[in-house]
């Protein structure tokens, strides 16, 4: 810890190519018939006294990868890893010693305040607890340094002998911050830690949090869905959907100007409190794909609207929208595929299939799917569609912003 | 969407001093303590608050959905104004069927002192509300088609008839199980050969029913919907069904306890598209309760701001959010994060929510309020106009800190 001045250029936490895929188990052997990839991919650093701000929808993997990086589930490939002592070591493969080391440097703070606190203690044991498991302090003194712990959080002596149902939210979560605090670590995972609250309490949490970052130097990765939050902590952003990285880049310079369109349609659906009055939030059409099949070209072509014949259409999409066809969806009996971009759909009657060959050179398909059709040959009851296959998107930079998308940012 | 309503002013209901108390063993917790405003036709009311402001307790009064005990409905009343115009529903009140039917006329009733029965017609009829979390709020044990035509069997029993050709010449077993109303054994009566057609005309005609509902929600193949369970589908997708059911059988009030709380914000903005939507095309008024400011300050005609159980301002959406008079207003709009705010300088309202629990004659905002005066401290203030439409409750000189 007294290598904090000295490893400012260095990140404290490098994150390279993490995937986390959890298993689908089915049938009496439960035998794995998927997975479910939560995060697929992901890189990026964490620098000392700064905080990197994580945002995405619901399910797309930004907790998961929060439960990674502080090394509570182990990632299925790729590493997360710690600087000791200007030295960046992968924190799968360490010794116990070094391991200890690395968790009490890097803490947790969670959403739910509730869930996190023990209610069957007091907060003398909830906060002086990590103290004592390493060892840090004993007796009286683990008093003092409890309370003084509480005082950083605008806590007091009062609160030493109380349980947690005792607070309110807000309260409640300047315990856990406490809790996190205890060992003095280096960087700290928040996720979601105002979700809970109020406005006006949040507003306390997140000075409180800016506050302790400026004091210690600490390093911050601020998982959230709200990007106001994160506009107003965040030094630097990375956007996720289905597991992988949209954009990543400055905050301010994202916000400018958001380069991908999913980004752009989260800003878009939560216009600020400042636009006011009759500004128009505009959403998103469809849901998330399924992750444990996530689209093979670029994941967020379902629902962009600027997408082209070159965005990675495939068979998922027809079936995808077959089910929201009424009619079409019961008479289809089977899918063949070969690839992800070519397949034989099989129908239970001949006017089904000539309908599908039909409906889908015409209008009612979008224009951009319709272009990236190779061919659509009918054989009686079966269909065989070809899409133009297309290789992953992957990021790509653009003065100093990470992009994955195909489409050149207009200037 | 913005209606005037200085012409107009018909309010569809009156909330007047409503005191909801909770006994607890601490004291009795005040959770609504003497609010009163009206909510007019076709307009958006926002109503917002912190947690434990009572915001949701006044929404929940509005059909008796309060559990009571603990609850004590201390006084007040909630005039609802029926709007004779757009119904011809009512007549069907006094039909043979309805077991305890009587002819009580839905000019202006107290929403309070109706009897389980009476409220019972109008829950989910001429007043619907949406929760905030679908997943909790539909039944996983039965089928959305299942779910939503409970709502047409037990308001729209005349109309389904109808539909089913059979009129009035129905027989005592179908209509009942037309309005859900078995007895012992209808189940078997209705199952009799002579009664199965019948039987499957009803149903046919309720799964129309059903099925125009959920497509004017937009969903997407209502019919393949119909035979999913909850949790097959999507939080947005759930928030739709939820939706349809609200507003199937037009209703006159929405009351919407934040509904798109528990939703994504992609999802959140073609949620309240939907409701606007549906809103203007039907002249519903909408309760909307939530915590979001932006939210709000984007959909609402009116505001309400509560704070401990009290409304300390309530005006239009203008004069709330331009010119707000009540330093509790203010200090929310200032702890709100913005672009140009710089890090760390937040404005926090210092301190927390005071306990409800037999609170004194005082100023409830008094102990975090920076305008406190003596006078807050012994005297409770009352809401007061500033302009027409505009009321706060404060004795600083608001003037002076709308200025700051």
């Amino acid at each position: 810890m007294n290598s904090k001045k000295d490893n400012v250029g260095q990140p404290i936490l490098s994150i390279s190519e993490v995937t986390k895929h959890y298993p689908i188990r089915e049938g009496a052997l439960q035998r794995v018939v998927g997975h479910v990839r939560a995060v697929d991919g992901v890189s990026f650093d964490i620098f000392p006294g700064k905080t990197v701000g994580l945002v995405g929808e619901s399910g797309c993997g930004k907790s998961t990868l929060g439960k990674v990086v502080s090394g509570l589930t182990d990632p299925t490939s790729g590493s997360v890893s710690y600087n000791f002592n200007n030295q960046l070591v992968s924190i799968s493969n360490l010794e116990k010693n070094k391991f200890k080391n690395f968790r009490r440097n890097c803490q947790m703070v969670f959403q739910d305040s509730f869930a996190s606190l023990n209610p069957r203690h007091l907060v003398c044991d909830i906060v002086g607890r990590p103290l004592k498991v390493y060892k840090e302090v004993s007796g009286y003194d683990l008093v003092e340094k409890v309370v003084s712990l509480l005082n950083q959080v605008g806590l007091g002596r009062e609160h030493l002998y109380r349980y947690p149902h005792q607070f309110s939210g807000g309260q409640r979560q300047r315990i856990s911050i406490a809790r996190a605090l205890a060992l003095n670590p280096e960087i700290i995972i928040l996720d979601e830690p105002t979700s809970a609250l109020d406005v006006s309490v949040q507003a306390q949490i997140l000075n409180l949090l800016n506050e302790i970052q400026k004091a210690r130097n600490l390093a911050y990765l601020f998982v959230t869905h709200d990007l106001s939050v994160v506009r107003h902590m965040a030094d630097s952003l990375v956007v996720m959907y289905l597991g992988k990285i949209a954009e990543a880049g400055e905050t301010q310079a994202i916000f400018a100007k958001p380069y991908h369109p999913y980004t752009k349609a989260l800003m878009d659906a939560k216009p600020s409190f400042d636009e006011g009055q009759n500004s128009k939030a505009k959403g998103l059409e469809g849901v998330v794909p399924d992750p444990a099949r996530p689209p093979q070209g670029c994941r967020f072509h379902t629902r962009c609207s600027l997408a082209t014949d070159k965005c990675g259409w495939e068979v998922d999409d027809v079936v995808r929208w077959l089910e929201d066809t009424p009619g079409m969806f019961e008479s289809l009996t089977a899918v063949e595929r070969k690839s992800e971009f070519s397949a034989v759909l099989s129908f239970s009657d001949e006017s089904s299939a000539a309908n599908l060959t039909q409906e889908m050179r015409s209008e009612k398909l979008p224009t951009s799917m319709r272009k990236a059709l190779n061919q659509v040959k009918i054989n009686e009851k079966n269909v065989q569609i070809e899409f133009e296959p297309v290789e992953e998107i992957l990021l790509r930079e653009k003065d100093g912003r990470h992009t994955a998308c195909i489409i050149e940012p207009k200037n | 969407m913005m209606l005037d309503t200085s012409n107009q002013k018909k309010f569809v209901a009156k909330v007047d001093d409503l005191k909801v108390y909770f006994n607890s063993k601490r004291g009795t917790v005040h959770a609504v303590d003497g609010i009163s405003f009206d909510v007019y036709k076709g307009e958006t009311l926002g109503l917002v608050g912190e947690t434990g402001c009572g915001k949701s307790v006044t929404g929940r009064s509005f059909l008796q959905l309060l559990p009571i005990p603990p609850g004590v409905l201390v006084g007040g009343s909630i005039i609802y104004n029926q709007q004779n115009n757009s119904s011809q529903r009512f007549e069907t009140g006094s039909k043979p069927g309805f077991p305890n039917s009587r002819n009580f006329e839905f000019k202006k009733v107290d929403l309070l002192t109706l009897t389980g029965e009476e409220i019972r017609k109008i829950r989910g009829d001429s007043i619907a509300m949406i929760f905030q979390d679908p997943g909790k709020s539909l039944n996983p044990t039965l089928t959305i088609g299942a779910q939503l035509s409970e709502v047409f069997l037990q308001h729209r029993t005349e109309e389904i008839l109808e539909m089913a050709g059979l009129g009035s010449e129905a027989s005592g077993a179908i209509r009942r199980f037309a309005s859900q109303r078995n007895r012992i054994f209808d189940k078997w009566l209705v199952n009799l050969s002579g009664n199965r057609s019948t039987k499957s005309r009803v149903e046919k005609a309720v799964a129309d029913l059903v099925a125009k509902a959920l497509s004017d929600t937009q969903v997407p193949n209502p019919v393949k919907l119909m035979d999913r369970y909850p949790h097959e589908l999507s939080g947005g997708m759930k928030q739709r069904v939820m939706i349809a059911q609200a507003l199937a059988c037009n209703p006159d009030i929405l009351i919407a306890d934040e509904p798109t709380t528990a939703l994504d914000v992609t999802v959140e903005a073609r949620i309240l598209d939907l409701i606007q939507e549906l809103q203007q095309r039907r002249q519903t008024s909408v309760v909307y309760i939530s915590h979001d400011l932006s939210l709000v300050r984007r959909i609402c005609d009116r505001v309400a701001v509560m704070y401990a159980g009290r409304i300390v301002e309530i005006g239009t959406n203008n004069e709330i959010f331009k010119n707000p008079r009540h330093p509790y207003t203010i200090g929310l709009m200032k702890a709100l994060p913005s672009a140009d705010t710089a890090r760390g300088e937040l404005l926090a309202i210092p301190g927390n929510v005071p306990e409800l629990i037999n609170p004194p004659q005082m100023c409830r905002f008094f102990s975090r309020c920076a305008f406190a005066t003596d006078k807050c401290k012994n005297q409770d203030p009352e809401l007061e106009k500033v302009t027409n439409s505009h009321s706060v409750a404060c004795f600083a000189d608001v003037a002076e800190i709308s200025g700051k």
